[in-house]
């Protein structure tokens, strides 16, 4: 606390910061919670509707969480360890699940796996129940692996090498490097991903409203009451519900995380090679990410005939006049790449700003902030979407342009990921690196800038893409805050679909899909130079 | 390029106009630091001399690294004072102290190179272009590490980081600089060089240095002035004679050095002397700290006692007869253990090659009355030696 | 020198905070022009001449809207129409109650009763008879005038006519809705799940209210129909979609919907029995909007035959005025048999209601 009072400059930035967030994340959200009021709260809990869903949101949450988790590692582990052949690839494909924007990629799913689907009927004679939790595990599982896969890939490229090589030369064989050693320094990245994607599974509402059918979960319940039913006061009762689940999450993964410190980046030389990873692993890696990979390209591959034929399944003619929705409605794509481009960069920094400051920095509610910071991910954004509606509806905001208003929600809402991004990537940092830029004359804020800023670029290129990825993929937030003038992608996308115009929506999916990996590209070429640091840390 | 500080080079060119440093002197008042129960800094009061190469000295743990941090200005005292020229300075942020720290694991930027990490000091304190050029150049040769600049930290040797670490806090112009036992990495060759290298490099610039070690020659054989520290608390300080041969507590007799301690009755105490009776010798002594007493410990180093054959001469020396157990030859001197009675004494004899034999079996070991001192038992509250 | 260093920066300046001003700045610019003329036309009460801009919060579909954009601004001129097209008329309902301190729409056009309805009651909604409405007949108006009523949707079944051609040939398509208790219908019906979506939950009530409000007799029905049921969709267009594709043969689902499906070149067909629930399109004037005036000209508008006939070509939904024909596959009003639909009895009762359903089909 006595170092905020001493640098008058970080307090200010600590209050502006804080400022931000109570007046984007949390007042909007408290307007949420205040609509059912006690009483409707009583008459909502009392009916007793949403216990099931509650219990069957804990079930997908357990389920698809622990499996995309699994994954990820897995993924993770192939992409940094193993000598596996086509990398690049992989890392392509393992992006490409985050770019679902509402309807059409889940619509692909039970193309590809329904009870007449391509695969499961015509390829292998099976009728699948696919609309259900069985089918919501799966979609989930790979729609949220990336979040996964990222978190601790980035905690696994920075791990020390030597720690590895000094447990081999103990005599430890591979599997007890990687139990003994490799997993519990991942731990960092392990208790994030396990945070982040349990919390996003729980709020994952574009899935279950396509796949899990009669299977309930708190988020469909909410919008189902919203757009079925007009009982706004019963949608946000679950929403608090959604809340009070997320803060439980939060508590149990500050346990899991522990206090111990995985310090692997701190200015001293290593530059040794990993020990190298027994064949098998590699090739059994290799398959799991090659199946993975081909379920995903199935599922793409399907859209991209989708938008390319008059009607498919039906329908195999070859077309292009699906794309010309594309061309009708480029004004909302130029919309969403703005609004997007400009809330993934803002939201990264402001990201990492925030990590710095909690995680190098001690002073009263702290933790508060920390849970702050990844409540948006609790919310289902239709709540977000109505927070941001209600709070910033007055008379006197008039002024300000729904362009904008889109923007910060499209910042505050992804923040979670950068956030955590950005933790883990400090965690790695030793502190002696901060402390000597500061024993040489550099104010906290300084020495962030000089020092640990640079050293934190991949980890907020992560944040930023990822970032990028879910605002141009979210609807919920933004149908309560749009306008003629400032509709984005996932909007035209909606209308399309509800028009029953498959070929335009799946045309215009497409467009958006390319324009996101093009972004995504100049990020990853960004990265691809990779910065001294990974040099010097021995990767 | 030469690995050594270039201290030759040094003398034909006098100092750099580079490096101009003023000597300040650093006080610490009733310092306290505590991490929840435990007290890692219990009570600290140092008067640390201008200008001098001043330890910090004491085994893992003890807190001494703690009180150099707190010193630095990363950890927050919970009571107490830090003056630095009779500025306090405890209430200022870690950056604004005029403390630059040299770290154990040298914590080199390693997104910069060689020069930028050395210049970014400068930078911060807004000199720029030319005269940041010469001062990082003047620098840079001062530690030896020229046509060196544009290499990146990972690219460099573990001396030559150091020496980076090294640079990059001096050419602030710090009014203390603070070394956390920077050559704790080093290889035994490199680290005795170093030690040199520092302690001259000290002198030339006749800085305040407050050093962190555990490893006791070091400090003996590098500073001006040492502050022996156990449980957050300072034993004993002094300049590393009188730390030596005047060590206040058993601690500090069997922590810097050897000693062979043995329990001696006090016949008759009158500060400033006692009569002790010692193996049927009766001797006059320096009394003991912390006043009469019945008993006291008394102190004899290893060096200080002769082994040989035969008792020696009565009026020089006392003989105790004793049985060798083991030896060991550490090159400039043999290492005897000696049992005598109960207890097991070391002796060491130096230039083991000036005498053709080796002992064995039955010896005498030859104490000079003179070189013996009396230790308290049990040992009194720290603070200033008798003068 | 090869200088890895970012320039040096003041410590007191916030680039952050300077490119977010300007954000500020250039967004307020940009929405004072875009919005311009809606807040030129914010005059307040005293401006009552029909012209300017309106903003009309539509859940038709986006054919309908843009014809009905041109349409109007030909037969009433000097009005400006600015559409905000969400086919989902429950978010459109929630986003005019979030806008309730500083109203933001004039007209609130298609979508269920059931939407407007409740707006009317929260004192969000202007009272307006146009002089049009006169050729809508009661029961499809709100008495207080909040809402009027332009369009009925129609509940049926969809079907796809090629696996009914291939797998069924010996069954019937279904004229009531015991047909489809059918044991050949064994795991080809798909149905919109009703504790998430309007459709499935008024198919219940329509079956209550087919038993007289029998409730025990309808949830036999649905219990038996439950037998039948392969799976349950989140969303009611989902199952169009699916019945399309050909995952299913069958499912209940608004005809307008069906319609559109099948003209999009779906292999689909729109069968409705006997004893159907329907909705009632509604329009309607938000409370304190920005151009009240001109809402009431769009309002008239929007109960002319004109309008009624443009809906029903693009959107395929049945017009109220019987001088009006249905869109073609579409029956007409007196070819279907309509359950006696108690609109505000169905939304008191729904809690109740579902969870009988989930008793009686778990």
């Amino acid at each position: 606390m006595k170092t905020l009072t001493r640098e008058p400059m970080l307090g200010l930035t600590l209050l502006i910061l804080v400022a931000l967030m109570f007046s984007f994340i949390l007042y909007p959200q408290i307007q949420v919670v205040l609509v059912p009021g006690l009483k409707g709260y009583f008459a909502f809990f009392a009916e007793g509707m949403w216990v099931k869903p509650l219990v069957n949101s804990l079930e997908a949450m357990a389920l698809s969480t622990t499996t995309a988790v699994i994954l990820g590692f897995l993924y993770a582990y192939a992409m940094i360890y193993s000598d596996m052949p086509g990398k690049p690839f992989f890392r392509l494909i393992g992006m490409l699940p985050l770019l679902s924007p509402p309807f059409v990629v889940a619509a692909s799913y039970i193309l590809l796996f329904g009870p007449r689907g391509l695969i499961s009927y015509r390829l292998l004679g099976q009728s699948w129940n696919v609309l259900g939790l069985g089918g919501l595990w799966g979609v989930q599982t790979i729609a949220y692996f990336p979040f996964a896969y990222q978190l601790i890939a980035d905690v696994l490229a920075r791990s020390d090498p030597r720690m590895e090589q000094a447990a081999r030369n103990l005599g430890a064989g591979p599997w007890q490097v990687f139990r003994t050693v490799t997993l519990p320094l991942a731990r960092p990245g392990l208790a994030s991903a396990i945070l982040i994607t349990a919390i996003y599974v729980l709020e994952d509402f574009g899935n279950p409203a396509l796949i899990a059918g009669r299977f309930t979960v708190l988020p469909t319940q909410a919008y189902g009451l919203v757009s079925g039913f007009g009982d706004f006061v019963g949608a946000a009762a679950v929403s608090t519900i959604l809340l009070v689940l997320a803060l439980m999450l939060y508590l149990g993964h500050l346990r899991l995380e522990g206090n111990r410190s995985f310090v692997t980046v701190s200015g001293k030389a290593g530059s040794m090679p990993r020990p190298p990873v027994p064949r098998l692993v590699t090739w059994g890696a290799f398959t799991i990410c090659a199946i993975l990979s081909g379920v995903i390209l199935m599922v793409y591959g399907v859209l991209v005939l989708s938008a390319l034929t008059k009607a498919f399944p039906s329908n195999w003619a070859f077309t292009l006049e699906h794309f010309d929705y594309v061309r009708v409605h480029s004004k909302s794509l130029e919309n969403t790449f703005v609004y997007c481009s400009i809330a993934a960069i803002l939201c990264s920094l402001y990201s990492v700003l925030l990590a710095f400051l909690i995680q190098r920095k001690e002073w009263p509610g702290r933790r508060i902030v920390d849970f702050l910071a990844i409540m948006p991910a609790a919310v289902p954004g239709i709540f977000f979407g109505i927070g941001y509606a209600t709070a910033f509806n007055q008379r006197w905001l008039d002024w300000l342009d729904r362009g904008v208003l889109i923007m910060i929600s499209m910042i505050f809402w992804n923040i979670p990921v950068a956030y955590r991004a950005a933790l883990a990537g400090l965690a790695q940092i030793d502190r002696s690196i901060d402390e000597a830029a500061t024993s040489l004359g550099a104010g906290s804020l300084r020495g962030f800038r000089d020092i640990l800023f640079p050293l934190l670029r991949e980890p907020m290129l992560t944040g930023l893409g990822t970032a990028f990825v879910r605002a141009v993929t979210t609807l919920s937030v933004v149908i309560f805050l749009f306008t003629p003038g400032t509709t984005v992608a996932t909007i035209t996308i909606f209308q399309l679909v509800n028009d029953f115009n498959w070929g335009g929506a799946t045309a215009f999916t497409v467009g958006l899909i390319g324009l996101a990996i093009a972004v995504l590209s100049v990020i990853w070429f960004v990265t691809g130079r990779r910065a001294i640091v990974t040099h010097s840390i021995g990767g | 390029m030469s690995d050594k500080l270039t201290g030759g080079k040094l003398e034909a060119t006098g100092l750099p106009e580079a490096i101009n440093l003023q000597p300040a002197h650093l006080r610490l008042e009733h310092l306290v630091k505590r991490f929840g129960p435990t007290m890692a800094v219990d009570d600290v009061t140092l008067d640390i001399p201008k200008g001098s190469f001043a330890t910090l000295l004491g085994p893992s743990g003890c807190g001494k690294t703690t009180l150099l941090r707190t010193i630095a200005g990363f950890y927050e005292p919970n009571d107490g004072a830090i003056y630095l020229e009779d500025r306090r300075i405890d209430h200022l942020p870690a950056h604004r102290r005029g403390t630059a720290m040299v770290f154990q694991d040298y914590a080199l930027f390693p997104h910069m190179s060689v020069f930028d990490n050395i210049a970014y000091g400068l930078r911060l304190a807004k000199v720029q272009g030319a005269q940041l050029d010469r001062r990082v150049h003047e620098t840079v040769e001062f530690v030896g590490l020229q046509g060196l600049e544009k290499r990146w930290p990972s690219q460099l040797s573990g001396g030559q980081q150091q020496r980076v670490a090294l640079a990059r806090a001096l050419v602030v112009q710090p009014r203390v600089l603070l070394l956390d036992e920077p050559l704790s990495n080093l290889d035994a060759n490199l680290r005795e060089r170093m030690r040199w290298e520092l302690r001259s490099l000290q002198q030339r610039l006749n800085i305040t240095f407050v050093y962190v070690t555990h490893d006791q020659s070091e400090a003996l054989a590098m500073s001006d002035w040492i502050a022996v520290i156990k449980d957050g608390r300072v034993m004993q300080w002094g300049d590393p004679w009188e730390i030596y041969y005047h060590p206040r507590t058993t601690f500090m007799a069997e922590f810097v050095g050897a000693a062979n301690l043995e329990p001696v009755k006090i016949v008759d105490c009158h500060p400033p002397k006692a009569t002790v009776v010692w193996h049927d010798y009766r001797l006059e002594l320096p009394a003991p700290e912390g006043g009469a007493a019945d008993e006291a410990l008394l102190c004899i180093r290893p060096e200080a006692i002769t082994i040989s054959a035969e008792p020696g001469d009565q009026a020089r020396y006392i003989s105790l007869p004793g049985t060798v157990t083991r030896k060991a030859f550490l090159g400039h001197i043999m290492r005897y253990w000696v049992q005598m009675g109960k207890a097991e004494w070391i002796v060491d004899e130096s230039d083991p090659g000036a005498n053709l034999r080796t002992f064995d079996g039955a010896v005498y070991l030859l104490c000079d009355p003179h070189r013996v001192h009396l230790i308290a038992m049990p040992a009194p509250a720290p603070g200033a030696p008798a003068a | 020198m090869d200088v890895k260093f970012s320039p040096p920066l003041d410590e007191n300046s916030m680039p952050r905070l300077t490119r977010r001003t300007f954000l500020k700045v250039a967004g307020t610019g940009i929405g004072l022009t875009v919005a311009g003329g809606i807040l030129a036309a914010c005059g307040g009460p005293a401006q009552q001449k029909a012209s300017g801009k309106i903003s009309v919060y539509s859940a038709l579909n986006e054919t309908t809207n843009n014809a009905f954009v041109d349409a109007f601004k030909k037969a009433v001129t000097g009005i400006d129409v600015e559409v905000l097209p969400l086919a989902a008329a429950g978010e459109l309902q929630t986003r005019i109650r979030t806008e309730k301190n500083s109203p933001k729409a004039d007209v609130f056009i298609g979508g269920s009763s059931e939407f407007h309805d409740p707006l009317g009651k929260e004192g969000l909604l202007e009272a307006y008879k146009s002089p049009n409405a006169s050729s809508v007949p009661d029961m499809y108006k709100d008495p207080n005038g909040f809402w009027t009523g332009w369009y009925l949707g129609i509940w049926g079944t969809v079907l796809n006519t090629d696996r009914f051609a291939k797998e069924m040939s010996g069954v019937k398509k279904p004229a009531v809705w015991e047909d489809l208790l059918d044991p050949a219908w064994k795991g080809k019906i798909v149905y919109p799940d009703p504790v998430k979506t309007g459709g499935g939950y008024i198919m219940i009530a329509t079956q209550v209210f087919r038993f007289n409000k029998d409730e025990d007799k309808a949830m036999d029905y649905m219990k038996k129909l439950h037998a039948n049921i392969g799976q349950y969709a989140g969303t009611s267009p989902q199952c169009i979609q699916l019945v399309g594709q050909g995952q299913f043969v069958l499912a209940p689902n608004w005809g307008h919907d069906i319609l559109t499906a099948k003209n999009q070149g779906q292999p689909v067909e729109f069968v409705v029995p006997e004893g159907t629930g329907f909705e009632i399109g509604a329009v309607s004037i938000v409370k304190g909007g920005p151009n009240t005036a001109a809402a009431k000209a769009f309002v008239d508008w929007a109960l002319t035959k004109e309008a009624a006939q443009l809906n029903v070509k693009l959107s395929n939904r049945l017009s109220v005025r019987n001088d009006v024909p249905p869109a073609p596959g579409s029956p007409t009003l007196e070819q279907v048999k309509l359950v006696n639909y108690d609109r505000a009895w169905a939304s008191d009762n729904k809690d109740r209601l579902l969870k009988k359903w989930q008793a009686a089909t778990s």
